[in-house]
């Protein structure tokens, strides 16, 4: 009877398992679709022996690894919590944005609350349509200027406004403050995206200073641009000064302060060989030490000469020479009104180069110094 | 060149040496044409028979259509004209971390990894598949975050954005 009891909780489980009903009652001894798996429950039966059950109900079998008594509670996944709606559509039109964007970040569609496109649809995808901001990348790639809004800027002015200080007065123009600050400073920083803020580039200094601001006379002016050499713009005035030799900018500004008041203390100095400067060094033409004085000086000299020994229209010879003495002395030649003005044409000739009022100038003055000009020839 | 001579029959192997010294073969010369040299496949997805592979807007768009219709994945300043320092150093990291999101964020990347650098804070961006819990999701990004300053020596940010579904990525079919 026990056996009997085992077979027919045995069938129930199979029942169980395999989704078609057996009814067995406790007289009815075997159901014909049990008979395959006789062997399985008689070794059930072996090995675990019949369940202890009320006469009353039906017999229940567990054969390890095909029943288990109670029937297991499936593992039912967690519910995901439901996804709250998206920030922007619960803000209001007062509220301040500063607040909710209070620096930079990537877009994020879910808490800016204009509609916005950003792609490129051709003909049919995306319905023609450029992708909106939800899911979109090409949003989050480009930089954005939400936390820069007028907003913001007046937050950060109000915040910065206790470390300013006025303007100060007197240097409303720029004319006055190249007055005041004649040197100029440059230095450059280099903002890179690196672990380190050091630059190598940022070692750079350079000066900028106008040589008329510097108080120079001829001499030191002179001097200080034989020694600055290419440093020297002359067309804007500037003096240049870039030191890059040392490691940091600090050592560099060094450097170039120092270098700058060497220059101007050693161009004030002059040293004796300055004396033996000759013609060959001389910055500039100077008339006076030049050919062109001896060959006028023979030329009014040898006029002069004629003018006594020789019978001359006295109408067309200048008049300087009348009131010249027979020999002239250099002095007086040179102090005449009319050598002054051809030292100047010449001077200006070969200092400024050949243009047409050089030489139109030149060519008047060569004409007063030849000719009697207010004579009809 | 040598030619291995296997042949039994004579008659092969004078067929094999006239297809050798064959002139066809000889003057057989590489284009130099620009119209042929030009490769518009590469980097480009192939269209199915029946239009059944989606794809998202960056996959859509061709390679020379970056800077004009899609824009670049990688912001950092080692293209900016002289810019020597830290370009290989950039570009390497910039892989490192790319590797790392695809495998810390593993089969939730619906977009390309997005890498902003700025001074020293690098910002990775992305849109994520809600396929695990949020505060699975919360940890790995502060894991991401905690990990990745160690490594790279700056600190990282990471700013993710999740999408509902994958379908909302889908721009186009092909």
């Amino acid at each position: 009877m026990a056996a009997s009891k085992a077979a027919c909780g045995v069938l129930r489980g199979f029942a169980g398992r395999r989704g078609f009903l057996l009814f067995c009652s406790k007289n009815n001894r075997y159901v014909t679709q049990a008979r395959t798996y006789a062997s399985v429950i008689q070794h059930a039966v072996e090995k675990i022996g019949p369940i202890e059950i009320e006469d009353d109900e039906f017999r229940v079998l567990v054969i390890p690894g095909h029943t288990l008594g109670p029937e297991r509670k499936r593992m039912e996944r967690r519910k995901q919590k439901e996804v709250p709606p998206p920030r922007y559509k619960n803000m209001s039109t007062e509220q301040d944005w500063t607040s909710v964007w209070p620096a930079a970040q990537s877009f994020k569609w879910s808490v800016v609350p204009f509609p916005v496109r950003q792609g490129f649809a051709q003909r049919q995808e995306n319905q023609g349509m450029p992708p909106g901001k939800y899911a979109n990348a090409e949003l989050m790639k480009i930089p954005n200027f939400l936390h820069l809004t007028p907003a913001h800027i007046k937050q950060h002015c109000a915040a910065m406004k206790k470390y300013c200080t006025a303007w100060p007065a007197g240097l409303e123009t720029d004319e006055q403050c190249e007055t005041h600050f004649p040197l100029v400073v440059i230095t450059r920083s280099y903002l890179v995206d690196s672990p380190s803020i050091r630059d190598a580039r940022s070692r750079i200094v350079t000066f900028q200073v106008k040589l008329s601001s510097l108080n120079l006379d001829y001499h030191a002016r002179d001097k200080l641009l034989r020694l600055v050499g290419d440093r020297y713009e002359p067309d804007t005035d500037l003096l240049t000064i870039t030191t890059d030799r040392c490691p940091l900018k600090r050592q560099n500004y060094d450097y170039a302060t120092y270098l700058l008041t060497a220059l101007c203390l050693e161009s004030r100095k002059t040293e004796p060989w300055e004396a033996e400067k000759t013609v060959a060094d001389m910055e500039k033409y100077v008339w006076d030490l030049m050919e062109s004085k001896k060959s006028l000086l023979q030329s009014v000299q040898h006029m002069k000469e004629r003018l006594q020994s020789a019978q001359v229209d006295t109408a067309k010879i200048p008049k300087y020479l009348n009131e010249l003495p027979s020999t002239p002395a250099e002095e007086e030649v040179v102090n005449l009104p009319l050598v002054a003005e051809y030292r100047d044409a010449v001077t200006r000739l070969h200092n400024e180069g050949e243009d047409l009022s050089t030489v139109c100038q030149y060519k008047e003055a060569v004409k007063k110094l030849l000719l009697n000009v207010s004579a009809p020839l | 060149m040598t030619l291995a001579v296997s042949f039994p029959k004579s008659g092969q192997l004078l067929a094999q040496l006239h297809v050798v010294s064959c002139p066809r073969l000889a003057t057989r010369c590489i284009s130099t044409t620009r119209v042929c040299e030009k490769n518009l496949r590469a980097g480009q997805h192939k269209i199915t028979n029946n239009r059944s592979k989606p794809l998202t807007y960056e996959q859509a768009q061709p390679p020379y259509k970056i800077g004009v219709t899609k824009s670049w994945n990688s912001w950092n300043t080692s293209s900016l004209y002289e810019e020597k320092e830290r370009t290989s150093e950039t570009t390497v990291e910039d892989v490192f971390i790319r590797k790392f999101m695809l495998g810390t964020f593993h089969n939730l990347m619906l977009s390309e990894v997005i890498i902003k650098r700025r001074q020293n804070l690098i910002v990775i961006c992305g849109l994520m598949y809600r396929g695990i819990a949020p505060r699975k999701m919360y940890f790995l990004q502060g894991y991401t975050e905690e990990l990745l300053s160690c490594l790279l020596k700056r600190p990282v940010r990471v700013e993710l954005q999740t999408v509902e579904s994958r379908k909302d990525m889908i721009f186009k079919w092909i």
